[in-house]
């Protein structure tokens, strides 16, 4: 019907001149995504480089001496340290010198002669979490590949290759060097569409409600689903601006590898959008002012920037923790994009994630429809 | 003469409270009604369930012919509404605003350009177009809101408390836009606290409560108030509407 279109139209027409005339809204949205991609790409996603590392070499063979080379030649540690005893580690990390230490036991290189399995001590810095847990991942990483180095040069048996000089449990397949910006820049893209479709749309919705004008729009020839549409569509608009923009940065300017479709990628954004404006729009609909709809906001932001693993990995989570994560829309949203950005994943591979999208994106945005429809006013 | 509003035992709860408690009213076309109570009486509920803005939870509402439960929409276009608190955009300019409205409901062109000039003209707001409405003072913005709600030529206008917090000239003013509204056929609901206003209805209802307690023309309440308690004199409406609600009370 053209009556609907024309109506739609008009909705969009105000919310836009709206957004215009509200200067501070406009440098938020501008400049929330900058600001969140200085802090995450700069802040917190600065790989962990040139540790302090002390190296205790107990063995003292041109084998020991090989580890320690290959651990000092790689950007992550710097040796600044060769205690002779086990007893100095402990001072040093103390006073704060050393974040890592590695101790190679005496024996080592004998050990690894007859084939068997040799003890590499690592020791961290615990009081440092994030150091720790990444210089502790490096060091595996590093130590595996030297295995690896040796048994191919000295051209091994497959059955003694089964005992390598450490275990190295540790595995990192996608992103050998762990740049976690790799990583960070995909999922920003997330939760950017998530923050401002949440944050912007239920204030605006809140505000027509707070100043009457809503209430005056529904005693015109105005429908709800109408007006949820006209509303809707400015913020989706502006969402796909700042994630463009994110993306474009993130490409071009931290020079994140995009292996994947972006057919797919824009199919998980789109299935996400889905829940990002069902929960606006329930955040709308118990917030009778904009500063509750703040703090409502605020209130699922937290479980979703945690629990979905956009800052900390959902597998060094708790247990008990693990389960709720699949609850949190925004994990999949991180899956898909993550998956294809760094493993050019495909559709294939991400049915999974997308499902799951698909299902969250009808059952909220569909409830939030039928709740506002029938709360709204 | 055929009926503008019907109302049969309509009622609105809100939990245990019940705003409306069953209140059957009947409004002629071409009058001038007069909706009176305290703050907190039912009034605002009731225009808000005659405009559709909320369901009823019993008896019905007949608005311009139709049930309003069923068919709010075929009303709508009809109907012009005020509300109580100024609800035009106030971060849009006066033009925009009207161009809003006007599209809603569907005006020409031609319509657009005659009744915006009308309405710019009977606001006070000729050569003020392009400013934001916010920026108006109060009994300019409360003149605007009559005029876009006017825009589209309703058969019918609910005003809701509409000179609330405008000074006495200002409102004098906009009664006598009421009434050229009235002259062109316009049915006017008009819910008021302001008891001076009241005599200048053609029909009353006063509503304590959540109920109708007495309605009629305005002499009609006076004499009648006035017999009961006894008066020589026939009782201001102010002193009507002490007494009914004293009454009420007791």
């Amino acid at each position: 019907m053209s009556g609907a279109g024309r109506r739609i139209r008009l909705v969009m027409w105000k919310e836009f001149l709206q957004l215009r005339r509200d200067p501070l809204l406009i440098r938020l949205i501008l400049l929330m995504p900058v600001l969140q991609l200085v802090l995450f790409g700069y802040v917190v996603a600065v790989d962990v480089k040139n540790l302090p590392t002390a190296i205790v070499d107990l063995d003292r063979t041109s084998v020991s001496r090989q580890v320690a080379a290959s651990i000092g030649a790689s950007d992550y540690f710097t040796i600044v340290a060769h205690p002779t005893t086990d007893a100095q580690i402990r001072p040093l990390m103390d006073r704060g010198e050393v974040a890592v230490a590695v101790v190679i036991e005496e024996g080592t290189a004998a050990r690894l002669a007859r084939g068997e399995t040799a003890p590499l001590g690592i020791v961290v810095d615990g009081s440092d979490t994030s150091s720790a847990t990444v210089g502790a991942g490096y060091a595996t990483q590093i130590v595996a590949r030297f295995n690896q180095q040796r048994i191919a040069s000295s051209g091994l048996a497959g059955g003694l290759a089964q005992s390598p000089g450490l275990d190295a449990r540790v595995r990192v397949l996608y992103n050998p060097t762990m740049a976690s910006l790799n990583t960070m820049i995909p999922g920003l893209v997330a939760v950017i569409l998530m923050i401002s479709l949440m944050v912007v749309m239920s204030q605006a919705v809140v505000r027509e409600r707070e100043s009457g004008t809503l209430e005056q729009m529904f005693v015109t020839p105005i429908r709800r689903t109408e007006y949820l549409i006209g509303k809707v569509t400015p913020y989706l608009l502006l969402a796909l601006g700042q994630l463009t923009l994110v993306a474009l940065v993130g490409l071009f300017w931290f020079k994140v590898p995009f292996h994947g479709s972006p057919v797919v990628a824009l199919t998980g954004l789109g299935l996400f959008m889905l829940s990002a404006i069902g929960l606006g729009l329930f955040v709308s609909l118990v917030s009778r002012t904009r500063q509750q709809a703040q703090q409502a906001v605020l209130f699922l932001m937290m479980p979703f920037m945690i629990l979905s693993g956009f800052i900390f990995p959902i597998s060094s989570m708790p247990d008990p923790i693990k389960p709720i994560t699949y609850a949190i829309p925004l994990r999949y949203a991180l899956d898909v994009l993550r998956g294809v950005a760094v493993k050019g994943a495909g559709f294939e591979a991400l049915a999974t994630p997308l499902l799951a999208l698909a299902g969250f994106g009808v059952l909220i945005f569909g409830a939030a429809v039928v709740a506002t429809r029938r709360r709204l006013s | 003469m055929s009926v503008a509003v019907e109302l049969n035992a309509l009622t609105k709860r809100f939990g245990d409270f019940v705003a409306v408690d069953g209140i059957s009213l009947s409004v002629p076309r071409g009058e001038v009604f007069g909706f009176l109570g305290p703050n907190g009486s039912g009034k605002t509920t009731t225009i808000r369930m005659l405009t559709g803005a909320l369901a009823p939870d019993g008896g019905s509402a007949w608005v311009l012919g139709e049930d309003i439960a069923t068919h709010a929409d075929r009303v709508r276009p009809r109907i012009g509404y005020m509300s109580q608190k100024f609800s035009l955009f106030e971060d849009l300019t006066v033009s925009e605003n009207l161009t809003f409205y006007a599209g809603v409901y569907a005006l020409s062109d031609a319509e657009y350009a005659d009744r915006s000039a009308y309405v710019m003209e009977m606001a006070d707001l000729t050569g003020r177009d392009r400013e934001l409405t916010g920026n108006l003072s109060t009994g300019l913005k409360q003149r605007l809101a009559l005029g876009a709600a006017t825009m589209h030529e309703p058969d019918l206008l609910f005003l809701d408390e509409p000179t609330s917090g405008v000074d006495p000239v200002a409102r004098r003013r906009f009664w006598d836009l009421l009434y050229e509204l009235a002259e062109r056929g316009v049915t006017l609901f008009v819910t008021t606290h302001y008891m001076e206003e009241a005599s200048n209805c053609s029909r009353l209802a006063f509503m304590y409560r959540g109920r109708v307690i007495a309605d009629g023309t305005p002499r009609g309440i006076q004499a009648e108030t006035g017999r009961r308690l006894g008066l020589a004199t026939t009782p201001s409406m102010e002193d009507v509407f002490v007494s009914l609600v004293t009454e009420q009370r007791t």
